[in-house]
């Protein structure tokens, strides 16, 4: 196991260093660099030459990349272009802030995805499984950023009954219960995007084990149902929501740009839009890095999560049965 | 030479184009008449009179006002957005100020004391300061600050965008601490509104070199900038808001009444909107013309909707080099002036515009001084006209009804930032109404940073669809009508020869006795629109919103749309209740 994991490991710092490659090349390919968004047009040529000097952007782009990723690997991801202000200092709020909303909704959409999808597994075609499948579509179908709409314009605007937009009123900033009063609209609007899919999987995940032979063999020798389903399919059920759920986990600082807007959310979705027209090349490395760094974490822990939940899935020895 | 500087707002529109859809069916807005007189802001009037409030103004309170971006700079050498040249006009005294009219003005809270003495020369001006003028941090304010300030931004190594608003200068000398004089190369009559600007700190700036200017503090952290006006800054939480307070040591004999301003910034402008109505914020700069009814419909909101300094145009290319078929064809007047009167400008104004503009017939503004009213041509939509003088010119219709001559085909591509919903609507108007004539417009958007840069700069489009702002008020824009200025280095992005207004536009900068000038910029006005390097468009302005209920002004305090960042005139004497 441990070796297996230095291995992935490594293999990970490779990514993410090709990653950090191709991304600045990318965002280095977009036409009209941050001198034209900042500088120009107010700006006269000679001046914005002068600027781009200063700032180094008239270097070529690999040797930005190479002072960029030297930086880095110090730990000092850059300053923005517009107002010399040290990334780290805009990145790492909107990092908790995303993190506060996307694992609120995220945990308590599981909270309730999951029991429900192997109730209904148990259930087919009854009423909670329909009431499921409806709320399922509207989760699919409704734009997150309308429903938020609906949500304020009800429970924020005629109802008053709830704060509109931001983390926290403005002369409670900090607060805990603020907070929690602002989570309520877009936790509910992220939760049934989040329930809809969840939901579904999980139904699908338990039904697909509970045909199995020995589900019928467990049944057979006259176990009660309730450990049928709960000890002997579930496990078996849970190996691909995990691969979902750590697939879904770089969600949680990506963020969800339309939501945040919407809701006045200061997190990193809404930042990642905002820097990429204003084309902040730091900003966007570290944003792109973050979510990268997410990814190979997802995947790594869904690996680990598949040798706990099961047995069979053993790594390191025997050549390893997943990769 | 003067900068102009393009309007994007492409931000300011972006989201709201989603939601138009459902909120159509508005009415237009009657009060199409230009900014200069009062009554042309929207229908309740946007002022209190004294008399609704007899208590008058009353000190303290919170005044939040949302923004839909971040500032990035409070560095007046530096300013290039909205939102920070808000912040830049709340906490920094400025060397004049200019009143309703956009005249030069020095006002209480000015930094001179009087209005330029100009010498019989007419390039010499000397400034005197007020003596009071302190610091926050209790420095007095010289005349060596001014030195300073001049001296930064026209040092080519800096890099200010406000370069070349001051390249005119010959020398600055310091008098005495409250005397500057400035001599000019050349008799420059745009000049005076160069002094419309806001003046640094020397003792805090004068050791830094040249080149770090831009990395430096000042301007970014609240804690190491030193201001001079009514507010102090004092919070910037990046992304979310920023707060200025009342400061207690301001020098100024005229005290604000108001404790605190705080910016709120909206990443949404359908939620900042929604923001104004609910009561969490006071004021909104730009509400999107989808939801000014809405707005309207609830009582204590009032809708200040009247046209700003900004225009829109569509600009024709005379570089043959543009085109597909390598030739403009553009290049006679008579089609210039065919595609004017295909165009229902009015009718972008109604529909579009919700009445929130006026029609331009030339590069100045409406009822300013520089316009010349009934002498510049006014195309009224006349397809039939058009559709004769193309025919004059020698167009005739090809196998598909679209216009031909000597085997090009009439079709051309418009630019614009995509985006920008104002744009989108009016671009796909022009496209029925040049189709109506025989032509075919092949609307475009595309990025606004990569737009600027691969197409607008370097003169590279068939034609396009932008606007100018027009944040100084001087007439003067020969930068981007003279053939003195092609890209890249100037703004004339259109390659556009015309001899006789190049002259012209030089003797409007030489001649400083204000009616000279306005009988020139008259007869630029009548020449430009007859030879339409521009289709111009319209005057527009940007919908304000304020609760009437809480914050209050007299009369002669009232915003005044016509200025930019006229929406916080005189906000000084304004009061919350």
């Amino acid at each position: 196991m441990t070796e297996y994991l230095i291995r992935r490991l490594l293999q990970s710092v490779l990514v993410l260093f090709l990653i950090s490659i191709l991304t600045f090349a990318i965002i280095h390919a977009a036409p009209g660099g941050p001198t034209q968004v900042f500088l120009a047009p107010g700006l006269s040529p000679e001046a914005a030459k002068v600027q781009a000097h200063n700032l180094g952007l008239d270097q070529p782009v690999p040797v930005q990349y190479l002072k960029w990723i030297g930086g880095m690997l110090q730990g000092d991801l850059g300053h923005t272009f517009k107002n010399n202000i040290p990334v780290g200092d805009i990145l790492w709020p909107t990092v908790k802030n995303t993190i506060i909303l996307m694992a609120s909704a995220w945990i308590l959409s599981l909270i309730i995805a999951i029991p429900w999808g192997i109730y209904n597994s148990t259930r087919e075609y009854g009423f909670s499984d329909h009431t499921s499948n409806f709320i399922s579509y509207l989760g699919f179908a409704m734009p997150t950023f309308w429903f938020g709409i609906i949500l304020q314009q009800t429970f924020a605007l005629k109802l008053d009954l709830l704060p509109l937009s931001d983390m926290y009123d403005m002369d409670k900033q900090g607060d805990v219960g603020n907070l929690i009063l602002h989570l309520v609209l877009p936790v509910t609007v992220l939760s049934l995007g989040f329930l809809a899919g969840y939901v579904k999987y999980s139904r699908s995940s338990m039904l697909e084990v509970l045909n199995q032979d020995y589900v019928r063999t467990a049944r057979a020798k006259g176990l009660k149902e309730r450990k049928v389903v709960y000890r002997h399919a579930l496990r078996n059920a849970l190996i691909p929501i995990i691969t979902i759920l750590g697939l879904d986990l770089p969600i949680l600082v990506g963020g969800a740009a339309l939501t945040e807007n919407v809701f006045n959310w200061p997190g990193m979705g809404r930042l990642f839009v905002e820097m990429a027209v204003a084309r902040e090349y730091s900003v966007l490395m570290s944003i792109t890095l973050v979510v990268s760094v997410m990814v190979v974490v997802g995947n790594l822990l869904a690996d680990i999560l598949y040798a706990v939940v099961d047995p069979r899935v053993q790594y390191g020895r025997k050549g390893g049965a997943a990769a | 030479m003067r900068k102009k500087k393009w309007v994007s707002s492409f931000t300011v529109f972006a989201l709201a184009a989603v939601l138009i859809a459902g909120c159509t069916g508005n009415k237009p807005q009657e009060s199409a008449s230009p900014s200069a007189s009062p009554s042309a802001t929207s229908s309740e009037s946007p002022s209190e009179s004294p008399s609704a409030s007899p208590a008058g103004p009353k000190d303290g309170g919170t005044l939040t006002i949302s923004t839909f971006s971040d500032m990035v700079s409070v560095n007046p050498i530096f300013i290039n957005d909205t939102a920070s040249g808000d912040l830049d006009a709340l906490i920094f005294a400025k060397l004049y100020d200019l009143d309703r009219n956009a005249n030069l003005a020095a006002e209480p809270w000015s930094l001179a004391a009087e209005l330029p003495q100009v010498a019989a020369d007419n390039k010499t001006y000397v400034i005197k300061l007020k003596p009071n003028a302190k610091w926050s941090d209790g420095q007095p304010i010289t005349a060596e600050d001014v030195k300073f300030t001049f001296d930064t931004i026209r040092n080519p190594d800096v890099g200010s965008p406000a370069i070349s608003t001051l390249d005119k200068i010959d020398t600055i000398t310091v008098k005495d601490p409250q005397t500057v004089e400035i001599k000019l190369k050349q008799v420059y009559a745009p000049f005076p509104y160069s002094l419309y600007i806001s003046i640094v700190p020397q003792h805090i700036l004068k050791d830094v070199p040249a080149k770090e200017l831009k990395a430096h503090k000042f301007g970014v952290d609240p804690a190491q900038t030193v201001t001079s006006g009514p507010w102090k800054w004092t919070e910037w939480t990046q992304g979310q808001h920023f707060t200025i307070e009342k400061d207690p040591n301001y020098w100024g004999e005229k005290k604000p009444h108001i404790d605190k301003i705080v910016y709120k910034i909206y990443a949404d402008q359908n939620t900042e909107v929604q923001a104004l109505m609910k009561g969490d914020v006071q004021m909104t700069e730009a509400i999107p013309l989808t939801q000014i009814e809405a707005v309207k419909k609830q009582q204590n909101l009032n809708v200040i909707l009247a046209p700003g300094p900004q225009y829109e145009y569509i600009q024709f290319n005379f570089k043959d080099e543009n085109f597909p078929q390598k030739v403009s064809p553009f290049k006679s007047q008579k089609t210039r002036q065919a595609i004017a009167y295909a165009l229902n400008r009015q009718g972008m104004v109604d529909n579009v515009l919700k009445g929130a503009g006026a029609l331009m017939n030339s590069p100045f503004l409406p009822k300013s001084w520089a316009d010349p009213g009934d002498k510049a041509v006014n195309y009224a939509y006349d397809p039939e006209k058009a559709k004769a003088l193309l025919a004059e010119d020698g167009w005739k219709p090809g196998k598909d009804g679209i216009l031909e001559k000597d085997g090009i085909r009439f079709s051309f591509e418009l630019q614009y930032n995509a985006g920008n919903s104002r744009r989108e609507q009016v671009s796909a108007i022009v496209q029925q109404n040049l189709k109506d004539v025989g032509i075919e417009v092949i609307p475009k958007g595309i990025d606004f940073a990569t737009w600027i840069d691969q197409n607008v700069t370097p003169g590279k489009f068939p034609a396009i669809l932008l606007g100018w702002s027009l944040s100084n008020p001087d007439p003067d824009a020969e930068s981007i009508f003279s053939s003195k200025y092609f890209p890249p280095a100037g703004q004339n992005s259109g390659w556009y020869v015309n001899k006789e207004l190049d002259e012209l536009w030089v003797k409007g900068q030489q001649t400083v006795d204000k009616t000279e000038r306005a009988k020139i910029y008259h007869e630029i006005g009548e020449k430009i629109s007859i030879d339409l390097p521009y289709v111009f468009l319209y005057q527009y302005g940007l919908p304000q919103g304020v609760d009437a209920s809480k914050v209050k002004w007299a009369e002669e305090d009232r915003p005044e749309s016509s200025l930019a960042y006229g929406y916080l005139f005189h906000i000084i004497n304004w009061w919350l209740e």
